[in-house]
C-alpha cells in the first residue's frame, strides 16, 4: 500500500482531469488542524474515479487495522465525483462517505446522499473531506469558499436535523448555505444513525454515529467555485440524453404506498404479512411539493403538508424511496400518522430499518406475551399505537432507558434481550438492517441485500432483463422465479454499473438502467466532463474495482463471505407469508446463489477474498496479501 | 422594427426577426431553482448566492427561502420589455433590443454609468463592480440565434417555463390564465414585455412590482449622477467621447434620458 504522502502529491505531476476541484480537505478534530491535500495523480483517479472507490482506497491506505468504529482513530472519508455539480446532467449530486461501520465493527460503512450539499462542497473548492480524530466538545465544520474552520456546536447539540440546519445557516450568516448534520441519534451513537442534509436527504448506514463519536455535529458548506469541464458542449448533449431516460415521479405517486406497490409486498406487523390495504388512507388530501435535487428532473424528493386528521398541517420532508412509510406500516401504523412519524425519524436521524426491525420484534413480543407492561415501564406495544411509536423513537434517538438503549443498538440486541424465540423474528443482515422494504419476493433484490460485496448496504440488484445498453453481449433473460440460474451474474453486473454511477458522482436513482441509453449517456457525460475515453466495459471494470475494495476492507477485519448468508435474521429468509408471491423464498437456493455471486465477481465463494488474478486484472496488485491464491 | 422603435433605441436581428416570448407559469412552478442554476451554468457564472440578483445571478425565484419551501414562487429577472427603457437611457448604445425579443447589454461597450440600473422598472439590472459593467439576463440571445430555447427554459423539470413565438405563447398564456383562474403579468406592463407570467394570485402575493402600462416608463436616474457625468470624467474619456458622438448622430435618443416625463413615441 502506498502511504498518504504518495497518494496525495505535494505537486501534481499529471494533469487534473475535468470535473475535479483538485483538493481534499483533511480535518483533524483532535488537534483542530486542517490541511489541503492535492487529489491523487491522474492514473489513480482513472482507476478509482471518486465517490465510494476513491474514498475507500484512501481509507484502506490510512485506517489502522486496530481502529474501532467509535475510537478517534476511525476516519470518515467523504468524496464527490467528477460529475457532481457540473449542472449539466441529472443526478450529478452525489457524495459518498465511508468509514469502519459501527453496525458490524468489521465491514465498510457507507452512506451516500444527494440534494445540494455535495454540489456546494465542490463549490467550496474541495472534492472531498477526510475527517479524523475526535473533538473534545460539540463542534461543526464550516467551509466557505475554501476557508475552513471548526466552530462550537454547543447551541445546536441535541437539536433535530431540521432545526440544526436552520440555526447553522443563521449562525454562519449565509441564508443559502448547505448543511449536513446529525440529529440526536448520531450524538447518542445510535448504531443506525444517519447524516442528514438539505431537509429531504439522508446518508444512512451509521455515518451519523461515527460523526457523533467525533462530536462533529455538522458540516456547513458554501462556495462559488465550479469544476473545469473537458468538453462542455458534449457534456450538455450527453446530459440531455441522460435526462431523456429519466422516469419522472409525479405528485400522484406520492399519494400511493410507494415502492411497496412495485415490489408487490408491503411490510406489515414485523414482516408477517405483505398485503397492501388502506395504508395510504387520507393521503389524497395532502398537499405535495416536489423538491428535486440540484438540476435533476427525476423529481424524487418531496414534501408533504398533511391535509386531514390529527396531524393536519404537519410538514414532512422525504426523498424518493418509501422506506420511512414502510417503517411504520411494519409497526401497524396506517394513514397520515405514518408520514408524521416518518418526518420524526428523519429529523431525529435514525435509519428507518434500524428502528423498524428493532421495534418490530418488541411489538411482536408484546403480541405473543413475551413482553408486558411491567417490562416496558407501562408502554403498551400494541400494533399501530402512534403515541407509543413516537415515544420509542425519542427513546431510541437519545438512548433513554433500557429499551431506548436496545433500540439504539439494533434488532439483534433487542431480540436477545427479550429472549425466547424473539431472535428468530429479527430481520437483519450481518447485524445491520436491510433497506426498509419487503424484498423477500424477489431474487435480485434479496441477493443484493445479502451480499453487498461484504459491505452492509448494497447498490443495484439483479434484474430479469439485461439493461438495453448491455444487450449486445448479455442474454440471460427473462430470469425465472423458480430457477436461480442467471440471477447471481445479473447481480454482479448490476452492482458494477450502479457502483460506476456512484463513483462518477452520479446518483443511481437517476440511473435508468432499464431504458435504452440509460448507461451509455452516463458514461458519455463522464467522458465529456473528465476528458477520459471510457467505454461501457471500462466503466463496469471501475465498478467492479469498487466492489473488490469494499470486500477487501471487510477481509482485512475478519469478514468472510459465509457471513453473508449465515449471519442473517431468520425472518428475512422466511417464505413470503401471503399475497401473490406466497411461499417464495430465496433460502432454498442458499448458499449456492451467494457462492456463485462471489465466484462470478472474481472472489472466493467462502472467504470472499478476491483471487490474485482478479486483483491483477483490476490493477489492485498492492492488495495481493489480502487476495486468495487458489 | 424601425417603424416600432423609430431611432429611439438600438435594434438588431438574431435569427428570423420573429418575436418570441418566455412564458412563466407560476401555477406550475415548484420553486426548485433549476432555472436559476441553469442560467449560471450556461453563462459559466460562479455559484454565488441564488437569493439575490447580481452580475453572476441573473434570475431569482422569490421569496429567498430554501427550494420548495414556499407555496408561491415568483420569477424575478429581465422582462425583455418591448420598449426597453434601459436601452433608451444608455448613453453609449450598449443595450440592443433584438427583434426576436432579447434586450442585451454588450459588456464591451458598457461604460458602467448605471443609468440602465436606475431606469429598469423592475430593478433587475445589476452592476459587476469588478469590471464596472452593467449585467442582466440576455434571454440566451446566443442560443436564440441558433434557434434554441433559453437554457433556463429547457432546464425546468415541471414545464413551468416555456418558450416560443410570441403569438403562440400569448395564446398559451391566455389558455392557462383561464384554466387556473388567474391573470397575466407582463403583457401590458411597460407597454408589453416578452416574458409573460401566468399568476394564480394577486401580484402582491408574489411580491411583484406594479408597473404601469406606459411605454418607456419614467426613469429614476438621480439628477446628481447625470450632472456628475456631464461635468466630470466619471466613466472615462473614451465613454464620454462615444456618448457625445452618439448624441450628435442620434439626438432623438437623448429624449428619454433627459426628459423622462416626455412621451416621444
Amino acid at each position: 500500500m502506498s502511504n498518504a504522502s504518495e497518494l496525495f502529491p505535494q505537486r501534481r505531476l499529471t494533469r487534473l482531469p475535468g470535473g475535479y476541484m483538485g483538493k481534499i480537505l483533511r480535518v483533524d478534530l483532535t488537534t483542530g488542524s486542517m490541511k489541503d491535500e492535492n487529489l491523487p495523480e491522474e492514473p489513480v483517479l482513472r482507476k478509482f474515479l471518486g465517490g465510494q472507490a476513491l474514498a475507500t482506497y484512501i481509507l484502506l491506505n490510512e485506517l489502522s487495522l486496530k481502529a474501532t468504529p467509535y475510537g478517534p482513530e476511525n476516519k470518515v472519508v467523504m468524496m464527490t465525483g467528477p460529475i457532481t455539480g457540473t449542472g449539466f446532467t441529472p443526478g450529478g449530486t452525489k457524495v459518498t462517505a465511508v468509514y469502519l461501520s459501527p453496525l458490524t465493527d468489521h465491514t465498510l460503512g457507507r452512506g451516500a446522499s444527494s440534494g445540494f450539499w455535495p454540489v456546494y462542497l465542490k463549490a467550496t473548492g474541495y472534492d472531498g473531506i477526510i475527517i479524523e480524530g475526535a473533538a473534545s466538545k460539540p463542534t461543526y465544520l464550516s467551509i466557505n469558499d475554501g476557508r475552513a474552520e471548526l466552530r462550537d456546536a454547543g447551541r445546536v447539540w441535541g437539536k433535530g436535523a431540521r432545526e440544526t440546519e436552520d440555526l447553522l445557516r443563521q449562525e454562519v450568516g449565509i441564508k443559502d448555505a448547505k448543511v449536513m448534520c446529525i440529529g440526536p441519534a448520531g450524538e447518542h451513537l445510535v448504531h443506525g444513525a444517519m447524516l442528514c442534509n438539505d431537509y429531504n436527504h439522508n446518508a444512512a448506514h451509521s455515518g451519523g454515529a461515527v460523526f457523533g463519536s467525533k462530536k462533529l455535529k455538522a458540516i456547513v458548506v458554501y462556495g462559488t467555485a465550479r469544476p473545469r469541464l473537458h468538453d462542455r458542449e458534449k457534456l450538455i448533449d450527453a446530459g440531455l440524453r441522460w435526462r431523456k431516460t429519466l422516469q419522472v415521479y409525479s405528485v400522484e405517486d406520492r399519494k400511493d404506498v410507494g415502492y411497496a406497490r412495485q415490489l408487490g409486498a408491503l411490510p406489515n406487523l414485523n414482516f408477517r404479512s405483505t398485503l397492501i390495504a388502506d395504508h395510504n388512507r387520507g393521503f389524497d388530501q395532502n398537499r405535495i411539493t416536489q423538491r428535486p435535487c440540484f438540476q435533476c428532473a427525476r423529481l424524487c424528493p418531496w414534501d408533504v403538508e398533511i391535509g386531514e386528521g390529527p396531524f393536519l398541517g404537519k410538514i414532512g420532508h422525504f426523498n424518493g424511496g418509501a422506506e420511512w412509510m414502510d417503517t411504520f406500516w411494519n409497526l401497524g401504523v396506517k394513514g397520515n400518522a405514518t408520514l408524521y412519524l416518518a418526518e420524526r425519524i428523519n429529523d431525529l436521524g435514525i435509519e428507518c430499518s434500524h428502528f423498524a426491525f428493532g421495534a418490530g420484534v418488541m411489538f411482536e413480543a408484546w403480541e405473543k406475551g413475551l413482553l408486558g407492561p411491567e417490562d416496558t415501564d407501562g408502554l403498551r406495544l400494541e400494533w399501530g399505537n402512534v403515541e407509543v411509536v413516537d415515544r420509542l423513537l425519542e427513546m431510541a434517538a437519545r438512548r433513554e432507558g433500557k429499551w431506548g438503549n436496545l433500540l439504539a443498538e439494533g434488532p439483534v440486541e433487542v431480540a436477545e434481550a427479550i429472549g425466547g424465540d424473539a431472535p428468530k423474528w429479527a430481520v437483519h443482515t450481518k447485524k445491520g438492517t436491510p433497506a426498509m422494504h419487503d424484498w423477500r419476493p424477489h431474487f435480485g433484490q434479496m441477493l443484493r441485500e445479502l451480499v453487498a460485496s461484504g459491505g452492509m448496504k448494497p447498490q443495484g440488484g439483479g434484474t430479469a432483463d439485461p439493461p438495453p445498453d448491455l444487450r449486445y453481449r448479455e442474454k440471460w433473460g427473462p430470469l425465472d422465479r423458480d430457477d436461480p440460474t442467471g440471477w447471481p451474474w445479473s447481480n454482479v453486473l448490476a452492482e458494477q454499473y450502479r457502483q460506476f454511477c456512484g463513483l462518477t458522482g452520479g446518483c443511481w436513482f437517476a440511473q435508468m438502467h432499464l431504458k435504452p441509453d440509460g448507461l451509455k449517456s452516463i458514461v458519455d457525460s463522464f467522458n465529456a466532463t473528465t476528458g477520459w475515453d471510457f467505454d461501457l466495459d471500462e466503466a463496469l471494470v471501475a465498478g467492479h474495482r469498487s466492489m473488490i475494495l469494499q470486500s477487501i476492507f471487510g477481509t482485512q477485519r475478519g469478514w468472510i463471505a459465509e457471513h453473508d448468508w449465515q449471519n442473517v435474521g431468520p425472518r428475512f429468509l422466511e417464505p413470503v407469508p401471503d399475497g401473490k408471491y406466497k411461499g417464495f423464498t430465496i433460502a432454498k437456493w442458499l448458499p449456492d446463489m451467494v457462492y456463485e455471486y462471489y465466484r462470478l465477481s472474481g472472489r472466493h465463494e467462502k472467504s470472499g477474498r478476491p483471487f490474485v488474478d482478479t486483483l491483477t486484472q483490476l490493477g489492485l496488485e498492492e492488495f495481493r496479501e489480502w487476495g486468495q491464491l487458489d | 422594427m424601425s417603424e416600432k422603435y423609430g431611432s429611439l433605441i438600438p435594434t438588431g436581428r438574431l435569427l428570423d426577426g420573429k418575436p418570441r416570448t418566455i412564458l412563466f407559469d407560476a401555477a406550475k412552478c415548484i420553486g426548485c431553482r433549476q432555472c436559476v442554476q441553469a442560467c449560471k451554468d450556461w453563462n459559466d457564472h460562479p455559484r454565488t448566492t441564488v437569493y439575490e440578483l447580481s452580475s453572476t445571478n441573473w434570475i431569482t425565484m422569490e421569496p429567498p427561502v430554501l427550494e420548495g419551501l414556499s407555496p408561491l414562487w415568483a420569477r424575478n429577472s429581465c422582462m425583455h420589455c418591448e420598449f426597453p427603457m434601459c436601452a433608451a437611457v444608455c448613453p453609449v448604445e450598449a443595450i440592443t433590443k433584438y427583434e426576436e425579443g432579447p434586450v442585451v447589454i454588450n459588456p464591451e461597450v458598457c461604460i458602467g454609468c448605471e443609468y440602465c440600473i436606475y431606469a429598469c422598472p423592475w430593478g433587475v439590472i445589476t452592476k459587476n463592480n469588478i469590471i464596472d459593467k452593467a449585467s442582466k439576463c440576455t434571454m440566451c440571445s446566443d442560443r436564440i440565434s441558433e434557434d434554441k430555447s433559453p437554457f433556463c427554459v429547457q432546464a425546468c423539470p415541471v414545464n413551468a417555463l416555456d418558450f416560443g413565438l410570441q403569438e403562440e405563447m400569448t395564446a398559451k398564456a391566455k389558455q392557462r390564465e383561464n384554466e387556473v383562474g388567474g391573470h397575466l403579468y407582463g403583457d401590458r406592463e411597460a407597454g408589453g414585455t416578452q416574458v409573460l407570467h401566468v399568476l394564480k394570485e394577486k401580484n402582491e402575493k408574489y411580491g411583484i412590482r406594479p408597473v404601469g402600462p406606459q411605454q418607456y416608463p419614467k426613469h429614476k436616474i438621480p439628477v446628481g449622477l447625470m450632472l456628475k457625468d456631464l461635468f466630470t470624467l466619471r466613466c472615462g474619456l473614451q465613454g464620454k467621447i462615444r456618448a457625445l458622438y452618439l448624441a450628435v448622430i442620434h439626438p432623438k435618443r437623448l429624449i428619454y434620458r433627459y426628459w423622462p416625463w416626455r412621451n416621444a413615441a
